[in-house]
C-alpha cells in the first residue's frame, strides 16, 4: 500500500495520471462544460442546467450527462468503416491529452525533462485533428465529410501562426524547455514582453479547439455535428471531450509561455509541487473559462472569414511577434 | 479599420460580461411559480354543451384542424339521426381563437389555464363528452406561487407575486 502510494506520487506516474494528466483533465471536463452552459445561460438571461442538484445550481449536470453517455447504446451504422469509426474517438481523445506528459508542474516536478519539451507538446497536439478528418471520412455521411474537410481547412490556417507565436517566446527566452521558459519569467511575465504573441496564440488556441466564434467544423446549425454526426453514446462523449482536453493542454502551455507558469511562487515552496501546480492550474483554468465565455458572445464565423483571419491577420501578427522577440533579445541581450 | 473592428470586439465582450455579472433572469420558474394571466388571455377552451347549436362553424374555421365535429353517440341514438358536436385536440390547437370568435352562441370560451401538459397522446384529445366537463385543473406537487409578468423598461420582464 505504502509502495503504491509512493509510486503514484512519482512524477512519471503522477504527471500523466493525475495532474496535469487524465484525472484532472477529466474532472475539468465535468466542470467546464457545466460552467460553459451556465455562463451562456446567464448572458442570455436564463438559468441553464439547474435541476440536477439544485442547491448548487445543477453543478453535477455533467455527471448525469456522462452516465447517460455511458449507458446509451453506441450506434454503429452499417455503412461506416468500422475499424476507423470505433478507434478514432479513443485515439482523438488520447492524442488530445497525450501532450500533458511533457508539461512540467514545478521547477523540479515533471515526468521527463527535455530540451525540446515545448516542441514535443506542440507536435503532439497537432496529431489530434488528423483523427477528426479520418472520422469525417470513416462515417460515410456527407455532414461528417464536410465537417472533416472544414477541420482540415481550419488546421492549415491556425497551425502555422500558432507555432510561430509559441516559438517567438522560445526565441525570447532562448530555450525550448518549458521549465527554463517558466523559470525565466520570475520577474516579468511573457505576456508583457510580447503581447502580440500572447494575443495571437490565445485567439489561435480557441480556433484550434473549435471554440466560438470558430466552432466551424461542428457548426450545429449547418452540418448537424460535423465529423461527429454519426457518433452516439460514449463514443460521442469521447469526441466531444477531446476538444476541451486539447484546450486544457494548450491553456497550460499558454500559462507557461505567457503567464509565468508557476510564478510567482515563494522560494521555499518551489520544491514542493503542490503550490506551483495549483497556480499553474488556476491560470490555465482562467484561460479555459474565457474560451467558454466566448460562446455566449459570438456567433459563428463563416469558414472563409476564419481562414481570412488566420492567414491575413494572425500569420503576419505572429511573424511580427518573432521580430519583437528578436528585437528584445538584441536590446536586452536575452531576457 | 482594424482598430475599429477590435473596438467592436471589445464592446461585444464587455456587453457579454455585463450581462453575465448582472443577476437578472427572465425565466419563469414553472411549476414553482405560475403565471397569473391578464383578461382576454387565450388559454384552454371551455365548451357549453347546452347553448351550442351544433352549427359546425368552429370546426370549419379552425386553421389547425384541432376542432372537429364528432358524432355524439347518445344523442344520435335518441334522435335516430346523427348529431354532431365539436371536440378539440390539444396536440394541434394553436390557440388562435378563431373558433371562439366565430361561435354564434358564444358556447366556446377561453379560460386562463394554459397547462397543456399530459402523460399520453390520447389524453390530449377532448371529444365532446370530455370537452363539456371543462378544462382539467392543473395539478402541482406543492402550492405554486402566483406571479404576474410586468414589463420593465430597464430589465425586460419581471415577475411580481400576486396575493
Ligand atoms: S383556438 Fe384556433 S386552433 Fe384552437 S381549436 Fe380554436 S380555431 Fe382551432
Ligand atoms: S361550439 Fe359554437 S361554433 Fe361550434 S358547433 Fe357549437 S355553436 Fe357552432
Amino acid at each position: 500500500m505504502q509502495d503504491l502510494l509512493s509510486l503514484i506520487f512519482e512524477p512519471y506516474v503522477f504527471v500523466p495520471l493525475i495532474f496535469p494528466g487524465i484525472t484532472v483533465a477529466f474532472l475539468l471536463l465535468l466542470v467546464i462544460i457545466w460552467l460553459e452552459r451556465k455562463m451562456a445561460a446567464k448572458v442570455q438571461l436564463r438559468y441553464g442546467p439547474l435541476y440536477v442538484l439544485k442547491p448548487l445550481g445543477g453543478a453535477i449536470q455533467m455527471v448525469a450527462d456522462l452516465l447517460r453517455y455511458l449507458f446509451q447504446e453506441p450506434i454503429i451504422p452499417k455503412t461506416v468503416d468500422k475499424l476507423a469509426f470505433i478507434l478514432t474517438p479513443a485515439l482523438l481523445f488520447g492524442m488530445a491529452y497525450l501532450p500533458t506528459v511533457a508539461i512540467p508542474v514545478s521547477p523540479t516536478f515533471y515526468a521527463f525533462r527535455s530540451d525540446l519539451s515545448l516542441l514535443i507538446v506542440l507536435a503532439l497536439s497537432t496529431l489530434a485533428p488528423i483523427f477528426t478528418v479520418v472520422m469525417g471520412w470513416a462515417s460515410n455521411n456527407k455532414f461528417s465529410l464536410i465537417g472533416g474537410v472544414r477541420e482540415g481547412y481550419i488546421v492549415v490556417s491556425y497551425e502555422i501562426p500558432m507555432f510561430l507565436s509559441a516559438l517567438s517566446m522560445a526565441v525570447l527566452y532562448g530555450s525550448l524547455d518549458l521549465v527554463d521558459i517558466a523559470e525565466a519569467q520570475k520577474g516579468l511575465w511573457g505576456i508583457f514582453l510580447n503581447p502580440v504573441a500572447a494575443i495571437t496564440m490565445l485567439v489561435l488556441m480557441y480556433m484550434s479547439t473549435s471554440k466560438f466564434p470558430f466552432e466551424i467544423p461542428e457548426a450545429e446549425s449547418e452540418i448537424v455535428a460535423g465529423a461527429y454526426t454519426e457518433y452516439s453514446g460514449i463514443l460521442y462523449g469521447l469526441v466531444m471531450g477531446a476538444s476541451y482536453v486539447k484546450l486544457y493542454v494548450l491553456s497550460l502551455v499558454f500559462s507557461i509561455l505567457f503567464l509565468g507558469g508557476w510564478n510567482p511562487v515563494p522560494g521555499f515552496m518551489a520544491n514542493d509541487p503542490l503550490l506551483p501546480g495549483v497556480l499553474l492550474f488556476i491560470k490555465a483554468f482562467i484561460i479555459i473559462v474565457i474560451g467558454a465565455f466566448l460562446r455566449a458572445v459570438y456567433p459563428r464565423f463563416r469558414i472563409d472569414q476564419a481562414m481570412d483571419l488566420g492567414w491575413k491577420t494572425l500569420l503576419p501578427l505572429s511573424i511580427i511577434s518573432i521580430f519583437i522577440s528578436l528585437a528584445e533579445v538584441m536590446i536586452m541581450g536575452g531576457a | 479599420m482594424a482598430v475599429e473592428r477590435t473596438i467592436r470586439h471589445i464592446k461585444a465582450l464587455a456587453t457579454g460580461a455585463k450581462y453575465m455579472l448582472g443577476g437578472h433572469r427572465l425565466t419563469l420558474m414553472y411549476p414553482d411559480d405560475v403565471q397569473e394571466f391578464p383578461d382576454g388571455y387565450r388559454g384552454m377552451i371551455e365548451y357549453d354543451w347546452n347553448t351550442c347549436i351544433k352549427c359546425g362553424l368552429c370546426a370549419m374555421v379552425c386553421p389547425a384542424d384541432a376542432m372537429k365535429m364528432y358524432v355524439s353517440k347518445e344523442e344520435s341514438e335518441e334522435g335516430k339521426r346523427p348529431v354532431r358536436r365539436p371536440g378539440i385536440n390539444y396536440t394541434r390547437c394553436i390557440f388562435c381563437g378563431f373558433c371562439v370568435d366565430i361561435c354564434p352562441t358564444n358556447s366556446l370560451k377561453f379560460t386562463k389555464v394554459h397547462d397543456v401538459a399530459f402523460y399520453t397522446f390520447e389524453e390530449q384529445i377532448f371529444p365532446p363528452e370530455k370537452f363539456r366537463e371543462g378544462v382539467p385543473k392543473p395539478q402541482y406537487d406543492k402550492k405554486p406561487r402566483r406571479v404576474r409578468a410586468i414589463l420593465d423598461e430597464r430589465r425586460g420582464i419581471r415577475y411580481e407575486p400576486v396575493e
